[in-house]
């Protein structure tokens, strides 16, 4: 899987680089402008990593002139322009996340690794968290590589938990994934799910564990010994 | 030397000054004016008076002159109205003829003296003030004199001399104030603009730096100090201007090198030492994405249309730092999020302080307790922990730039509560600490609530 990396500065683009191998990405590095728009044209990139302030031009270009002939080509900005604004007119560049410089480089392959495994995208459909794995496709749970069986909205919960790992899901959206658009849901329907679901994944010896963040939602995380 | 505070009271002093003395010499200048003036008449009627005695002097045959005056005139020089007299001398000063008891000139006669002169002389406690005029008849020259005892003389001029203070004087004192009056009223009217420039400067701090003074309706003569106030302010305005940039550039070009730090110690194989670089690593940016939301605040100005909804922005916040605190063995609640609350504000902004807030109180709730977030209805956001509390005295300190209770105490940077207080300063916000009886610092922040969405 080839990666695309935009970054003017040798010695992190180098650092990058090496990391990125070690995760098992190919890379291409380049340091301007005008070498990107080459070889966007010419390689098929599963992603890209694009550092905005380059030597010949603004990063941002780039990304608008990919955003315009239509390439889904997922774009992570990298930047050291963190204010409000800078943020607010790369999303709307059509960036489809945005790290500012200083970060952590496993928060990068996460966040990389999220862009990939979205629909359509190019990463395996498996999503792990300890021995708890689901793969996305066919909606199968396993633990410790055994096929486990949960109720429809369990899994349901599960897979919106698993896809947004590290991360806290809002007990709206736990409500929407679930029921969609059917109107009526007891007030405390999603409680009850997440309940169950806990108990049968504990049942289940799956070393993960759901929070509850009371008024906010819910949080999948390996469990702490 | 008296020093004065006012332009006003010095004028009015000096203006005092200068009325007094004016008054004071005009009155003695038309005095002696008026004076010489009556002198010269009186000389005028004395040489008069010698040239119609003259006129009636004669030359009789035997060489002798003789005076054949009319009635009227030996009446004006009767001995008992005493007022004026007349003397007629030869050549040789001798008193030929003269209305005098004792028959002696008026004035001893000076040979060199011209044909018309006017003169002064004492007889007795009397000042005889009169003229003497040469008079030619046949070969014989004599002089005739006429003379007039000052202490007689013309009441009805002597008056108008003596009452010209009375009568004058008492004028210049209304006049002098309704000048002060007039004095007092233009100067406050031309120094209006100069209060006005006054006030608009009280207004010019180090965040309103952009504010100059209005030069336009100004009087000139203090136009080039407020014209070079102006210039001093742009500059300092520049000082400022670079001061801020170079807050934000240092903290700016810092993060790629920041950025290969971090990244090599995260691809280090050796991941003992890499843990606790790391946090190293992360707190550095930490306090240096601090500076940078300094140096944007600097520049902040809160559009007065903006609006954020509490509710939303604690949602946000709450999910932003959970994994935080539970990494940490600690928990996240918030309350009262259940239906939107709108506050005028910058959504960003307010998501900032409050989530510089929680950092706050999840460093200082100790593991296994709980950071709690609360939204009330009426535009309140508390936030409150489990930790150690803050001392009374320590209530004001904390909002300080860099404050801190333990400097040896890692991971703290001083800068966020300074950094909440200023957002909430932007929103013209108030935030308050206090001590919970169930022990811990509760945060609340109070904004401008909106009726409506």
């Amino acid at each position: 899987m080839r990666l695309l990396v935009v970054e003017d500065n040798e010695e992190l683009a180098k650092l990058l680089a090496k990391g990125l191998q070690a995760a098992g990405y190919d890379t291409d590095v380049f340091g301007t402008v005008a070498e990107a728009r080459t070889a966007l044209l010419m390689v098929d990139y599963a992603a890209m990593i694009l550092d905005l302030g380059l030597p010949d031009g603004d990063g941002l270009a780039v990304l608008r002139e990919l955003r315009h002939r239509k390439d889904p080509v997922p774009v992570l900005v990298l930047t050291a322009r963190g204010g409000l604004q800078d943020r607010i007119s790369g999303l709307r560049s059509g960036a489809d996340d945005y790290l500012v410089k200083p970060f952590a480089f496993e928060e990068l392959l996460a966040r990389l690794e999220a862009q990939l495994r979205r629909p359509g995208q190019i990463l395996g459909n498996s999503l792990r968290v300890a021995n708890l794995e689901f793969d996305s496709r066919s909606r199968q749970a396993t633990i410790n590589d055994e096929p486990q069986v949960l109720s429809a909205r369990e899994t349901a919960v599960l897979e919106l938990l698993m896809h947004s790992k590290g991360r806290v899901v809002s007990k709206k959206q736990v409500e929407d994934h679930i029921f969609g658009l059917s109107g009526d849901v007891a007030s405390n329907a999603v409680e009850v799910y997440v309940h169950r679901l806990r108990k049968q994944l504990s049942e289940k010896g799956a070393r993960v564990q759901i929070h509850t963040i009371r008024g906010v939602g819910y949080l999948i995380a390996e469990e702490k010994s | 030397m008296i020093r004065f505070k006012s332009i006003i009271s010095r004028i009015v002093i000096l203006h005092v000054i200068a009325l007094v003395i004016t008054s004071i010499v005009m009155s003695f200048a038309l005095s002696w004016l008026l004076s010489s003036a009556t002198d010269n008449i009186h000389n005028e009627a004395m040489e008069e008076q010698a040239a119609s005695v003259a006129h009636h002097l004669v030359l009789k045959a035997d060489g002798s002159a003789a005076l054949e005056l009319p009635p009227e005139l030996q009446g004006l020089y009767s001995h008992p109205y005493g007022r004026y007299t007349y003397a007629v001398l030869d050549e040789h000063g001798r008193a030929l003829i003269s209305s005098l008891a004792d028959g002696s000139a008026v004035f001893p006669l000076d040979p060199k003296s011209t044909d018309v002169e006017f003169l002064r002389t004492q007889r007795g406690n009397a000042v005889i003030s009169g003229a003497s005029i040469r008079k030619r008849l046949g070969e014989r020259t004599f002089w005739v004199q006429a003379g007039e005892d000052l202490a007689n003389r013309d009441v009805l001029i002597d008056d108008i001399v003596a009452d010209f203070f009375k009568n004058v004087g008492w004028i210049t004192l209304p006049i002098l104030f309704a000048l002060l009056a007039i004095d007092i009223a233009i100067f406050r009217r031309a120094l209006r603009p100069l209060r006005e420039a006054s006030e608009i400067a009280r207004h010019i701090g180090p965040m309103r730096t952009d504010v100059r003074l209005p030069l336009e309706e100004l009087p000139s003569e203090v136009r080039p100090l407020v014209f070079a106030v102006n210039q001093a302010l742009d500059r300092l305005d520049e000082g400022f201007r670079v001061q801020r940039e170079f807050t934000a550039d240092a903290a700016h070009e810092l993060r790629t090198p920041l950025s290969i730090l971090r990244t090599r110690v995260d691809t280090l194989d050796d991941q003992s030492i890499a843990n606790a670089l790391k946090q190293d690593i992360e707190s550095m940016s930490r306090m240096m994405g601090q500076l940078l939301d300094i140096a944007e605040l600097d520049v902040f100005m809160v559009d007065p249309d903006d609006k954020a909804d509490l509710s939303e922005v604690c949602t946000d916040v709450a999910q932003m730092i959970a994994p935080l605190a539970l990494e940490q063995d600690k928990d996240v609640v918030l309350l009262g999020a259940h239906k939107p609350v709108w506050v005028k504000g910058n959504a960003e902004m307010l998501s900032r302080a409050i989530r510089n807030l929680a950092e706050n109180a999840i460093k200082h709730t100790p593991r296994g307790t709980v950071v709690e977030f609360t939204v009330e209805e009426n535009g309140i956001v508390k936030v409150s922990d489990r930790g150690p509390g803050i001392l009374r005295e320590e209530r004001e300190l904390i909002f300080r730039r860099f404050w801190r209770r333990d400097r040896t105490r890692p991971g703290s940077t001083g800068l966020g509560l300074s950094i909440v207080q200023r957002i909430m300063e932007l929103h013209h916000a108030t935030i308050t600490v206090e001590n919970q009886p169930t022990g811990g610092a509760q945060f609340s922040l109070y904004f401008a609530r909106l009726e409506t969405g």
